[in-house]
Order: structure tokens, then sequence, then C-alpha cells
């Protein structure tokens, strides 16, 4: 299977990495009293190249959500290091922590309530900006104005709250966000869960469109493999605080080695795939007047 | 998964269908005026059959299903019929609805946890769910519960009966609630987003129970669900449903293989495939939504 615009990451070196990361949380017995730590995540490794996407796969209390906050810096690792563009970054002072957030941006999976519902569209979008005191503020109208249509909102609404728009154009509002301060990594963490199915795959096309065009890297949380394998580059398998598997996508998702990987993979409900090929030629059919040759890309142009 | 299905299975006695829906249309009094959420939609569900109802946020999907339990909120206006084994549902009193409801038509709603009281045993809820239709003895009851709990796999069943609905995990406490909705053998399944909120391992498990339970008890059921991967595994026909209306309906292959509404079409193809990579050039945002 190829796949257009995903280029590798060997060679150049991992825009981020992690290594050994763990993060306990302590459990208190019934009595209120110290029982013992539970590690929420346990020894995780993993890469992100430039450019690319790693996604974080697992189901709940896989500890993937907790990782994700520890990349973001929302969360301090019990243990393990983080490097950011070649610099440690598993500790930063206040003025450290800062430029690093503008580098490195989230994209939250419930839009509305991470867009504050008081702000206007522009006054979210640019929030980041003012945050770091990056730009001129007279731009700003400007910028959020060229980033909304890149995002595929209509400028006019710039002066609009978030309740005024749908579940899929408030994430676009949030990755408007993500991007207005043109980060190197955006982590999206379950970003598309919540969207309908028709709505997703054109948040899911724009998503891996903007990469394409502006070059950042992505780890990509979810626990929908399907999405996943729509979009990453680089795949990491976590179970129980684990990773019980990393690797390129093709290779996890065709030939898993791991067992919890191989169990999950085959959970997935299919929809019979000799019924796509059928809807396909079918469709074409009807489009064209003529059937289409086996293997042929369907309306959507698979690949 | 395995698909059941019985076609030898004799017709009903009565020969009335188990479930007939006709025109119905559901509608609300707003500041702006009426609004229909549900607009004259009609289908059947057969003995050993499963209906799959597919729809995005809005579609109307559980609306429909509320109707056919008589639960929808207050000041819902419904037009049409819903014929259960011949006999009119809509504008039956609560009474009567009640009788109904739990015994002949069971329901699995997508939240177990916000479902079960979290202040009893989960046997005792079982208990109570079949002593409310069938009476009998606690002990009887007991013993049907446990009975339940071990026709849907719960290990130790007889131990577990004692434990509270924070002690199980999602799965877990979904397979309870089947558990229960099933104590009285009903004849009508609702399933409203069952799976939705489970891991996809444990998903694929209460699919299989459920399907496999369905088989023994002959029960009819309507599938309501927004994963059409889902729903082209456990469905014998699929009804598609968009703001209210009915897109398509027929056999499930049909609608899979050669669906005939745009909006199928759209749907199918928006369907993220976990064994393919579909990559467009960049979309038309048009229709921005």
């Amino acid at each position: 299977m190829s796949s257009a615009g995903l280029q590798e990451g060997s060679g150049s070196q991992p825009l981020l990495r992690a290594r050994s990361l763990v993060k306990e949380f302590s459990v208190k017995s019934e009595g209120g009293g110290h029982k013992g730590t539970f590690r929420a995540v346990d020894d995780v490794s993993f890469d992100v190249y430039p450019g690319e996407t790693t996604s974080i796969v697992g189901e709940s209390g896989s500890g993937k959500s907790t990782t994700a906050r520890i990349i973001a810096k929302l969360l301090e690792p019990t243990s393990g290091t983080l490097e950011f563009d070649g610099a440690d970054v598993t500790r930063l002072g206040k003025r450290e922590l800062q430029a690093f957030r503008s580098n490195v941006q989230v994209v939250f999976q419930d839009p509305f309530s991470s867009l504050n519902p008081r702000h206007t569209v522009e006054q979210i979008v640019s929030a980041p900006l003012r945050y770091q005191g990056m730009g001129n503020p007279k731009d700003y109208p400007r910028i959020v104005k060229e980033l909304m249509v890149r995002v595929g909102l209509n400028p006019d609404h710039s002066g609009r709250h978030p309740a005024q728009f749908s579940g899929g154009q408030a994430q676009r509002i949030g990755i408007a966000r993500a991007l207005v301060v043109d980060p190197k990594l955006v982590i999206c963490d379950e970003a598309v869960s919540a969207l309908d199915v028709t709505v997703q795959a054109q948040v899911i096309y724009l998503l891996r469109d903007l990469q394409r065009e502006r070059g950042f890297s992505y780890l990509f949380i979810a626990h929908d493999l399907a999405v996943v394998r729509q979009i990453t580059h680089r795949v990491a398998v976590m179970s129980k605080g684990r990773v019980v598997e990393e690797g390129r996508r093709d290779d996890v998702f065709d030939d898993p080695k791991d067992e919890y990987t191989k169990t999950l993979l085959a959970a997935i409900p299919r929809i019979n795939p000799e019924w796509d090929r059928a809807r396909i030629a079918y469709e074409q059919l009807q489009m064209s007047g003529r059937p289409s040759a086996p293997g042929g890309s369907g309306a959507l142009g698979t690949d | 998964m395995t698909q059941v299905r019985h076609p030898d299975e004799p017709a009903q006695t009565d020969g009335a269908p188990l479930l007939e829906v006709s025109n119905l249309s559901i509608s609300f009094d707003t500041r702006e005026g009426s609004s229909t959420v549900v607009d004259d939609i009609s289908f059947r569900i057969d003995r050993h059959k499963t209906l799959g109802v597919v729809g995005e946020s809005g579609s109307g999907k559980s609306m429909t299903s509320l109707a056919i339990m008589g639960l929808l909120p207050k000041g819902a206006r419904t037009t049409g019929s819903v014929l259960f084994k011949g006999e009119e549902l809509l504008g039956r009193s609560e009474k009567w609805l009640r009788k109904i409801r739990g015994d002949q038509i069971a329901m699995i709603f997508q939240d177990p946890l916000s479902s079960l009281n979290p202040y009893y045993t989960v046997g005792l809820q079982i208990e109570e769910a079949y002593l409310a239709h069938r009476g009998g003895g606690r002990k009887n009851a007991r013993t049907v519960a446990i009975d339940a709990m071990r026709r849907v796999r719960i290990t130790d069943a007889e131990r577990r009966v004692d434990d509270y609905p924070h002690q199980f995990s999602g799965g877990m406490r979904q397979r309870i609630m089947i558990a229960m909705a099933l104590t009285c053998e009903p004849d009508l399944i609702i399933a409203d987003e069952p799976t939705t909120a489970l891991d996809v391992t444990v998903q694929a498990q209460i699919l299989e129970l459920i399907s496999m339970l369905q088989a023994e008890t002959g029960a009819g059921m309507l599938f309501i669900t927004h994963d059409l991967a889902v729903v082209s595994q456990v469905a014998d026909a699929v009804h598609v449903l968009q703001n209210g209306q009915t897109m398509e309906a027929g056999p499930t292959e049909q609608i899979f293989s050669r669906p005939q509404d745009p909006y199928t079409r759209r749907l199918l193809a928006a369907v993220p495939r976990i064994d393919e990579v579909v990559d467009v050039p960049r979309p038309v945002f048009g229709g921005v939504q």
C-alpha cells in the first residue's frame, strides 16, 4: 500500500524523544492512609519525527492520556526523560516552559469545553499569540481570518462565540488556535472522537493536509485504530501503562507481533470488504455508466 | 461474529409482525414554533431479526426508540402508529406501558452505570426487575438472577450476585444490564448504542453475547447506533436516518453494497477502514459542518 505524503522519518533526528517515562500515583487505602503506588505509565519510550505523526493507541486505562499529559507538560513524570528538538525538557523553569508551549500545542477532545464560551473566535484563536507576545496585535484580526479560511471556517464569523458553531466547526476553531503560533508539535488528544462520522472524515483530512503544508508533527492519542490508520506514520500500542508494540504504521497494522495488538486489531468491527468493493464498483458504474477495473479507486479515491 | 438467521422460523401465530412502526412523527413545541425531530418513518421487525437504525447526532434515532417505549420527554407530540404484536403502543397509559416494558420489551442503554442504582447489589436489581413482572418469592428471583448472570458469562455468579455496580468493570456492568433485560424473556429488545461506551475488545464480546442470546430466545431487536461497521455485523436490515427522515432502508447487504441515497453513500465513504488508507486530494469545504 503506497502512502502518498507519508515520508520515512529515517535519517532525520526525532523532534521528540521520550525515554523510559514512568508516572506513579499514590493510592490511598479506604481509611485514607497511604496504601501504595499505581503505575499509570510504566517505562514508556517512543519518538516523534519532524513532519510526521506518531500515534499512541490503547483502551481505557492503558495510560495513553497520562502519557499525552506528560508530553504536554501538564503532568510531571515520576522518572524518565523527554527531549524536544535536541534539548532536555524533562524539567523546565517558567520561562523555558513558555517557550516550550509555543512549540507544542494541544487540540482536545471536547471542543466546547476547551473553548472559552465568553470569548469570540478572534479572541480564542489569537490567545496563544497574545500569551507568547508574538507579532503585532494590530495584525491579529487578519491572521485569525486567514487561518479561519484555511481550516474551513467563514472568516466573517470571527466575531461569533463558540456556542454559535457546530461540534465540527468548534473543533476547527481549536485547530486554528493550535496552529496560530506555528508550533512544531501538535498533540491531538482524542481530537476527532466526539465528532459525527461525516464530520470526522473532513477533520481527519484537514489535519493531514495541514501537516503536509506546514511540516509540523502530531502526537495523536486515540482509541479508534481505524482513524489512526488514516493519519499516522508511526504507532505505539499501549496496554496497562506499557508500550507493548511500536513501529511504522503498516508494519504494526498489517503484521502485528504482540498478542495484545493482535487481539485489539481483531476486535475492531469491520464492514465486509466484499460489500465495500461492490459498493465502489456500483457507484462508479452509476456515475460513468461503465464498470470500474478491479481494485479501482472508490468515490473517495483509495490508495 | 456469527450472523444468526432463522429462515425456517414459523410465522407469528396471530399473523401480526412483532413490531410495526407506521408513519411515526415526533415533534416538540419550541419558542420558534413546532420542531419535528422524527418525520414520518415506518419499519417493521420480526422475531429473530435485527433492524439496525443508523444516523448521526440529531437524526432522531434515539427519539424513535423512546417513542416505542413510551419514554419520550414531556411535551413531545407523536402521530402515526406503533403496533407491538398487533397492539397499539402510542397513547397508552403509563400503567399499561409499565407492564410491557422490561417484560415483553426490554431495553439496553449506552451507559450501564447511570442505569444501575449504586446503592443496591446487582442481584437485588435483577431480582426486582423479575419480581415486578413475574412475582413469586424472593428466593426464586434470586435463583433467576444468578442464572441470568451465568447466561451473560459472569464467572462466579453465586458470589458476585451480592456485589455492587461499582465493583464491576464497564463491560461487566453492561452484561448485568443485559442479564436484567433478559430475565423476563422479552419478545423485543431495544438496544440503544449498547456498546458505544465500551472498549473495542469488550464491545466485540458484548456484541457476540447479544447475538447469541437473541438466537436462543428468538427475540426481535431494534439496534440503534451511529457505528456503521457495528450495524453491518449485527443487523439483518438497516434503516438510515438523517434529521428525522428516512434516507434509505433495506436488507443490510443491499444498503452496504448498493446504496441508492447520496447521504447513505457519504456516510459509508466517511467510515474509516482499519484495513486501508483513504487518501484524498484536499477536500472541498463548501459545505462545512
